[in-house]
């Protein structure tokens, strides 16, 4: 305790800190390039994901109570997840340009799950099983991969429609210039293949290595939500005596396991590969935070577990 | 003119011939999977949204009319269950084994041929100043040397040679899709031979379960809810619902059991789980002031008749702590100073509600009262024979095994021919994947690197 502050609350405020500081540095780097920043945000997501592990485990001291059965806990869990994932694809695959959105998305939901913090509660009997140490963990770490999907879709999909736009450009300059030739006008507004955004565009990997990159984070994600599922059916199996009752969350779950088995099997044609496909992923994380806050939070069922 | 007997085969037969083709093209088709997917989808989003299973004056409560009675039609009160969910499933089912058997299967083991190398997106050249016999054997040490199956075919004259790296993983989509099937039949395995259902016991009573024909006697029934102090204020947080039964199966001898939430017991092949608690109360029935009559153990939502009158008493819940100040239920869920909630029900409408302690006397009219003289904890047990757990379970794991072997196994062809040039030898590469390009370039372009260096070093 120092001052009077737990050290687990002490972590946090260094997570966060860390989090937000090294969004900036990455959002820097995404920018400018400059390796310094780049250095500083990959040290900050580490320092900060590392935080957010030993906050974890000192709430876990401090409460002798699992610390991921409330949202708070598992929002934690969430987003030092994401950004572990993460740091793992930017040393493997050298992604440290997208470092900026997943750092602040972990800042935004780590800030929010502070907001869901009761303080320490023993868990209701449902919760009290061996399955809580299993399930959570493998659930939150599958959202936390798809996290990293979607902003990698995100990038993609920005990319993909920049360059069709400027594609379109260049095309419109090239038909309109002989009859232009001299007016000007017509290609001013154009912007040319030599200004900043370009550059900023060829330092992105490109539309195929982007697309490459969300299938291997999906395909982190699918497989541990396939095995979320399947846990959290033997969890529930013991706990309430069905291992399906189609309960809210669970439908939610399958629905965003619908959603990315349809991404994996349209990833097998060459014609849904990329644009579509990442729109897909994009969906798919959106139905994985409607699983995860929304069923908790707004709608009442066997998983409304919140403080 | 010559007539000529044409064999034509009844147009019966094309018919059906047509109609198998395109159930075939249409079922085979991963598009209209994936349709099928959207659909399930959206079935299952709704599932989540609209409440199931609630009475239909729930939906006209909570939705517009004309919502409301589109849910009910619709049956999205009760999506799960419904025949056209059921349907889509089986379509899914019926898309997956046709897939399976025209696409993932003929695609498991692609024949030997010969490609056009050039028309590839990765293929490249590498020119060698070496007999071309020697740079044959070379590339073949090479691709075998890092976990390639190299077969050579001739082909009009030329020596094609194959290297397959994890082809085995091929088989992943076709693991997974068996996993879904097992996962099916299990879930049949249930719907035609399972049981479940869910059973209220007053302490000191004792019930059969149907079908599995076991009885459970209730000795006790003890819940725990501690008062938790939060940032918020104080919340209730229960942390144990404990029944001690002595239950007996088919062989007729009983045994105890505790029963918790967690830790269900097995009689004979049935799980029995604790599902919930509450409270039954027992109502003394008074006529000018003398008792007239002891009425059953009600439950929540039981009503109690007067006699000669068209009025009865609903008895809405068990209230365990009223509080004396307000008179309203506390929020803390322990028993303190318990209550009775009713309401007064004459010809089918709600004359009023009212909130009584526990052996207090509440005037019903005509001379009649109603004290509510006791309370009884039951326990509800939950029970179910599933005979299909196993096979899901194993169909389970199964997708799990086929979907790590798809996303983390790239099954990948190398077509490679070696054809003279000049004094040496041109070898021309091309490599295919069961996932596009893209997700091999790399490798490839890094494979191709090494190949070149180790030919024009002679190795």
């Amino acid at each position: 305790m120092i001052h009077g502050m737990p050290i687990d609350e002490i972590l946090l405020v260094i997570a966060i800190a860390s989090y937000i500081i090294g969004a900036l540095a990455l959002f820097g780097f995404f920018l400018s390039r400059v390796p310094f920043l780049r250095n500083l945000g990959a040290t900050l997501a580490i320092l900060g994901a590392v935080a957010q592990f030993a906050q974890l485990v000192a709430r876990y001291e401090i409460s002798h109570i699992w610390p991921l059965l409330n949202l708070y806990g598992s929002l934690s869990l969430f987003s030092a997840m994401s950004v572990a994932i993460f740091v793992i694809f930017a040393f493997r695959y050298r992604l440290w340009f997208a470092g900026g959105f997943v750092l602040a998305l972990a800042a935004m939901f780590l800030t929010y799950g502070v907001t869901w913090n009761e303080g320490i509660m023993p868990p209701v009997p449902s919760l009290q099983s061996y399955w809580a140490k299993v399930h959570v963990p493998i659930v939150v770490t599958s959202y936390a991969a798809f996290l990293v999907s979607f902003v990698l879709s995100a990038l993609y999909l920005v990319r993909f429609y920049v360059e069709r736009r400027r594609g379109a450009a260049m095309m419109l300059s090239a038909s309109v210039e002989p009859a232009a030739a001299g007016a000007g006008a017509a290609t001013a507004t154009i912007a040319g293949p030599n200004d900043g955004v370009s550059g900023w565009l060829a330092s992105l990997p490109s539309l195929p290595q982007l697309d490459v990159l969300v299938y291997r984070s999906v395909a982190v994600g699918l497989p541990l939500l396939t095995l979320g599922i399947i846990t959290g059916a033997m969890w529930a199996k013991e706990a309430w005596g069905a291992y399906w009752q189609w309960d809210p969350k669970e439908t939610a779950a399958l629905f965003s396991w619908i959603i990315y088995a349809a991404y994996m099997h349209l990833h097998t044609r060459n014609h849904w590969r990329g644009m579509r496909t990442s729109w897909v992923s994009v969906i798919g994380f959106i139905s994985i935070i409607f699983c995860y806050l929304g069923v908790n939070i707004w709608i009442s069922g066997l998983h409304s577990y919140k403080v | 003119m010559v007539g000529r007997t044409v064999a034509r085969e009844p147009p019966m037969t094309d018919a059906v011939r047509n109609l198998y083709a395109d159930f075939i093209r249409t079922f085979g088709n991963i598009l209209f999977a994936v349709s099928l997917f959207v659909v399930w989808g959206i079935l299952t989003l709704i599932g989540v949204i609209v409440d199931q299973g609630k009475a239909p004056s729930a939906y006209y409560a909570a939705y517009a009319a004309p919502v409301a009675r589109a849910i009910l039609r619709l049956d999205f009160n009760n999506v799960y269950h419904s025949w056209w969910y059921v349907g889509i499933i089986a379509l899914i089912l019926t898309s997956l084994a046709v897939c399976t058997f025209k696409r993932v299967i003929p695609a498991r083991l692609p024949a030997l041929r010969p490609v056009k190398i050039d028309a590839i997106p990765l293929h490249a050249t590498i020119d060698v100043a070496a007999p071309i016999e020697r740079v044959r054997e070379s590339v073949e040490r090479f691709f075998a040397q890092r976990g390639f199956l190299v077969r050579n075919r001739e082909f009009g004259g030329v020596e094609w040679s194959f290297a397959d790296k994890q082809n085995w993983a091929r088989r992943g989509v076709l693991v997974a899709h068996l996993g879904f099937v097992i996962i099916a039949a299990g879930t049949t395995l249930y719907w035609a031979f399972g049981f479940s259902g869910v059973t209220a016991i007053l302490t000191g009573q004792t019930v059969t379960i149907p079908r599995s024909g076991a009885t459970i006697h209730l000795d006790r029934f003890r819940y725990r809810i501690d008062p938790i102090a939060t940032k918020t204020g104080i919340v209730y947080q229960p942390i144990d619902y404990v029944s001690h039964v002595t239950a007996s199966g088919k062989d007729g001898i009983a045994h105890p059991y505790v029963i918790r939430v967690n830790h269900p017991i097995n009689i004979d092949g049935t799980n029995y789980y604790q599902s919930s608690y509450g409270f039954a109360v027992r109502f003394t029935l008074l006529h000018n002031g003398r008792v007239a009559s002891l009425s059953q153990p009600l439950y929540a939502g039981d009503t109690l008749k007067i006699p000669g009158t068209s009025r009865s008493i609903e008895f809405l819940r068990f209230v365990p702590t009223m509080d004396p100040q307000t008179k309203m239920p506390s929020p803390d869920p322990r028993i303190g100073n318990p209550a009775v909630a009713l309401s007064l029900v004459q010809n089918g409408t709600n004359e009023g509600a009212a909130l009584v302690l526990m052996h207090r006397t509440v005037d019903v009219g005509d001379g009649w009262s109603v004290r509510p003289e006791r309370y009884l904890m039951f326990t509800g047990i939950q029970y179910r024979y599933d005979p299909g757990v196993g096979l899901v379970g194993i169909g389970a794991f199964i997708l799990l095994v086929g979907l790590i072997i798809s996303f983390y196994f790239l099954p990948a062809r190398f077509y490679v021919r070696v054809d003279p040039h000049g004094e040496g030898a041109t070898v021309g590469l091309a490599a295919t994947t069961v996932k596009g390009y893209d997700i091999f370039a790399e490798e490839f372009g890094s494979l191709v690197e090494r190949l070149r260096t180790s030919l024009q070093s002679g190795g």
